[in-house]
């Protein structure tokens, strides 16, 4: 009978701390040259620039949209169920005070198809009509909205080139006064004061 | 064939004369004030800026109180008005309607 004994033999105690050191050292070099660089963006020995491994840790968004083809500051190119315009959208806000049965109209250049949000109010009821006239031309105007009350908000789409505003009057003996903020794709403002006198309004960006 | 198209050319221009004071654009003007002045053919109105217009009246005029006709006559010197008028200036104006209203305390 034989028998055979194989008894494999273990590192020595030198062996592995060697082993492990090394592990150690290699380990730690993929840490700076690849893995900080990497996951963190910081790379002491510019092995992450050389390798391009920065741009990992540092995603650009990518390059800037422009508006579409066709949009102006104030002319829409409309993608579903948004309009897109080349500029930021403008604000305003202006105070009337009318005496007894005086009038004045306010009104925005808009382009079609431009969007206009708007919140008026009045210390009292006042006559008000909100129009457009095509192109500026005072006759031919339509009539979107007419009747007498205190405030009214809302959004407005023209739905043609030119002037787009309101119409106040003040029925009564007492003097009232009319507060309109908007914001929209509007260029500029124009005053009509009830003695003819025009006067145009600066619109600033927000 | 000369004749024709001078023909046509007088024609075009006899038209475009004919149309002219159909084409004229008219303001409307507000007026508002006290009455300082009235008759059959004219009124005047003396605005909170001391100013007076005068205006001419003509068988289209209107005189309303509160949105209801009234007479002419019911017009008084001193009387608070609200005047809306067409012209080409504030010194060229026909009256559409003169509305009566209670007496204005800020006008002057």
């Amino acid at each position: 009978m034989t028998s055979t004994n194989s008894v494999t033999e273990l590192p020595s105690t030198r062996t592995l701390a060697i082993t492990t050191m090394a592990a150690v050292a290699v380990a730690g070099v993929v840490l700076v040259t690849l893995v900080l660089p990497a996951e963190y963006g910081v790379d002491p020995l510019g092995t992450g620039k050389a390798l391009g491994l920065t741009a990992i840790a540092n995603p650009s968004a990518g390059p800037a949209v422009t508006a579409p083809e066709g949009a102006t500051a104030v002319t829409p190119v409309v993608e579903g169920p948004v309009g897109r315009y080349a500029a930021t959208y403008k604000r305003d806000a202006v105070e009337f005070t009318l005496g007894p049965y005086e009038y004045v109209e306010y009104k925005y250049h808009l382009q079609s198809g431009a969007m206009m949000l708007y919140s008026w109010s009045a210390t009292t009821a006042v006559v008000h009509d909100m129009h457009g006239e095509l192109n500026g031309d005072p006759n031919q105007v339509t009539s979107f909205n007419k009747s007498t009350r205190e405030n009214d908000s809302g959004a407005f789409a023209a739905p043609f080139s030119g002037l787009h505003g309101w119409y106040w009057e003040n029925p009564g003996g007492e003097t009232v006064t009319v507060k309109l903020t908007t914001s929209g794709f509007y260029s500029s403002a124009m005053e009509f004061r009830f003695d003819k006198t025009k006067v145009p309004h600066d619109v600033s960006i927000p | 064939m000369l004749r024709r198209m001078i023909g046509f050319t007088l024609l075009v221009v006899l038209m475009t004369v004919a149309a002219a004071p159909l084409s004229a654009a008219h303001d409307e003007f507000r007026i508002i004030g006290t009455v300082t002045k009235i008759s059959s053919t004219e009124i005047a109105v003396k605005q909170k800026d001391g100013k007076v217009v005068e205006m001419d009246i003509n068988k289209q005029t209107k005189f309303t109180r509160d949105k209801k006709p009234v007479k002419a006559s019911e017009v008084k010197v001193g009387g608070s008005v609200v005047v809306d008028a067409l012209g080409d200036s504030i010194l060229d104006l026909t009256v559409l309607e003169v509305r009566l209203v209670p007496a204005i305390t800020s006008a002057k």
